[in-house]
């Protein structure tokens, strides 16, 4: 037994800090006594942490999640670059069940974090966004993978750089991206050719909007298709988020200034 | 009693029972089915309250919370007060029958105050309810507002309807509420000119924002030219558009863009 928690010891020796993921509150409460910062990361302050990170999406990858919290308790200041991080999550379901040691200065930086915070739609909004994809990439038309581009935030400038591929289907009506009906057109959705325009605020600005960014320099892996060319190419002349749903593997991917940001698998959520 | 050496004892037992003290046999039965009534509107008050999903809706309350902790809920409670309700008004007419209580107005009177006693308990009840769930209602509203002090809208509205629910109350149960009621008219009318005096802009805004939205007059992705600023429009909402030229953006009220006109430039 002993060597079973020299092991751990080995794992949690000389951290900086602890990063919590989703902790219960009594969880938390275990916690009170150390000198080391304490940083959760959950989708809502319930243990009323005073250094906390709030997780817009629940990442099935925990790469992702350890990412998404150290990039966002780095940028608020929580933990610092030389420090190294005990990281408590959840692999399985259930309560926290996993820690790891990660070097915060060392680990490749995604832009994860700011992808949700520091992009001009609300992260409320890109989270709403994130889970329409993901759903109609789960769904499908008739069990066949559909694929959709969702163009969020910046919507003037993306409507400038832009052109419609037939009438907006949205023209005069004020759908946001949260409001409950989406999830009644989704399937109407998928049929819909070109680019969906979505305002800062969540409102669906129009759908067959064909991008015209001028794809030069756009330096994405080979093997995507012209819809994602299109998306980093108009992340990379606006200020929008885009957020795409690949026909061909079926992946959600987020762009930002001409990078793919995020990768994420609709089956695992 | 001139039957009595006809029947046998059963028969005059009954029969006195019908004759002399018929009035006391009317008052038992109208008792007994006071008593089945009372049971039945409690079971039918409970099963109307949960049809109309009030257990959902009063989840959560503090007056739930007490009640549970009780050993007892909202919907309980209001059910066992009408059935006690039916109860006593029904023992009440019971004992009038069998003369037990002197047909005066002082028995008018006390039936008369437990109706209104039993209406004012009910709408104090209703009114902590209402109150409470407003007050979540609100600060569920205004979680994402971090100002300290925006706690107090919710506590001023939960109070609000607490005094105007005790003055119904009150009023019910003829207690003179006058100076009240001059308090709650003089406080509406604080909230209602201190707030249209301190909100008319936002009111002015909102109108012309809900024309804006309707007719559309320009919509995101159109230059236009407002108050001299000219550029893209970002965002329309019901108070103000947002007008974006290189670098700046520009929140222009809505009823600035009534006011002064805008221009759709097209090219």
């Amino acid at each position: 037994m002993s060597d079973l928690r020299d092991l751990l010891g080995g794992i949690v020796d000389d951290v900086d800090a602890v990063c919590l993921f989703s902790p219960s509150g009594s969880y938390f409460e275990s916690f009170a006594d150390t000198e080391l910062p304490v940083v959760v990361v959950a989708p809502e302050n319930s243990v009323d942490a005073e250094q906390y990170v709030e997780l817009p999406l629940e990442f099935a990858d925990v790469r992702d999640r350890i990412r998404f919290g150290l990039e966002g308790a780095l940028e608020d200041g929580h933990i610092e670059e030389e420090h190294v991080v005990a990281c408590a999550t959840n692999v399985f379901e259930g309560g926290i069940d996993t820690v790891t040691r990660v070097n915060a200065g060392e680990f490749p930086r995604s832009g994860v974090y700011e992808l949700f915070v520091e992009s001009r739609a609300d992260p409320s909004v890109i989270r709403d966004v994130f889970e329409l994809a993901v759903e109609l990439g789960k769904k499908g038309q008739k069990g066949k993978q559909v694929g959709a581009l969702f163009v969020v935030g910046d919507a003037g400038k993306v409507m400038n750089k832009s052109r419609p591929l037939s009438y907006n289907p949205f023209e005069k009506s004020h759908v946001h991206v949260g409001d409950p009906i989406v999830n009644v057109m989704l399937k109407e959705f998928s049929r819909l050719d070109g680019a969906f325009v979505v305002s800062d605020s969540g409102k669906i600005v129009s759908a067959y909007r064909y991008l015209e960014p001028s794809a030069e320099g756009t330096d994405i892996p080979k093997g995507l298709g012209a819809r994602h060319m299109a998306a980093a190419g108009i992340t990379r002349e606006t200020n929008a988020v885009c957020i795409v749903l690949s026909e061909s593997d079926g992946l959600v991917r987020a762009f930002q200034g001409g990078d793919l940001i995020l990768e994420l698998d609709p089956e695992e959520y | 009693m001139p039957h009595e050496s006809g029947g046998s004892g059963y028969y005059a037992a009954l029969h006195r029972l019908f004759s002399d003290r018929l009035e006391l046999f009317i008052g038992l039965v109208l008792f007994v089915f006071a008593f089945i009534a009372g049971i039945l509107t409690r079971r039918y008050v409970k099963r109307f309250l949960r049809g109309f999903d009030v257990p959902d809706a009063v989840e959560g309350t503090p007056f739930e919370r007490t009640a549970q902790r009780l050993g007892t809920s909202t919907v309980g409670l209001l059910a066992n007060l009408c059935g006690l309700f039916v109860l006593v008004v029904g023992g009440l007419v019971a004992l009038r029958f069998t003369n037990m209580l002197p047909q005066d107005v002082l028995t008018v009177q006390i039936t008369g105050f437990f109706r209104q006693l039993f209406i004012a308990v009910i709408v104090l009840i209703v009114g902590i309810i209402t109150g409470d769930k407003l007050s979540l209602y609100v600060s569920e509203r205004l979680k994402g507002v971090k100002v300290p002090e925006v706690g107090l809208l919710a506590t001023l509205a939960k109070y609000s309807v607490f005094y105007v629910a005790l003055l119904i109350a009150l009023s019910q149960l003829g207690v003179a509420t006058l100076p009240l009621v001059v308090l709650l008219a003089a406080y509406a009318f604080g909230i209602v000119f201190v707030g249209g005096l301190a909100t008319k802009d936002l009111l002015a805004a909102t109108a012309a924002g809900v024309y804006l939205l309707l007719t559309e007059p320009y919509a995101i992705g159109d230059e236009v030219e407002v108050d001299g600023r000219r550029g893209i429009v970002q965002e329309v909402n019901t108070f103000v558009t947002r007008v974006e030229t290189d670098g700046e953006e520009h929140v222009i009220p809505n009823d600035r863009v009534f006011r002064q006109g805008i221009v759709v430039v097209r090219d």
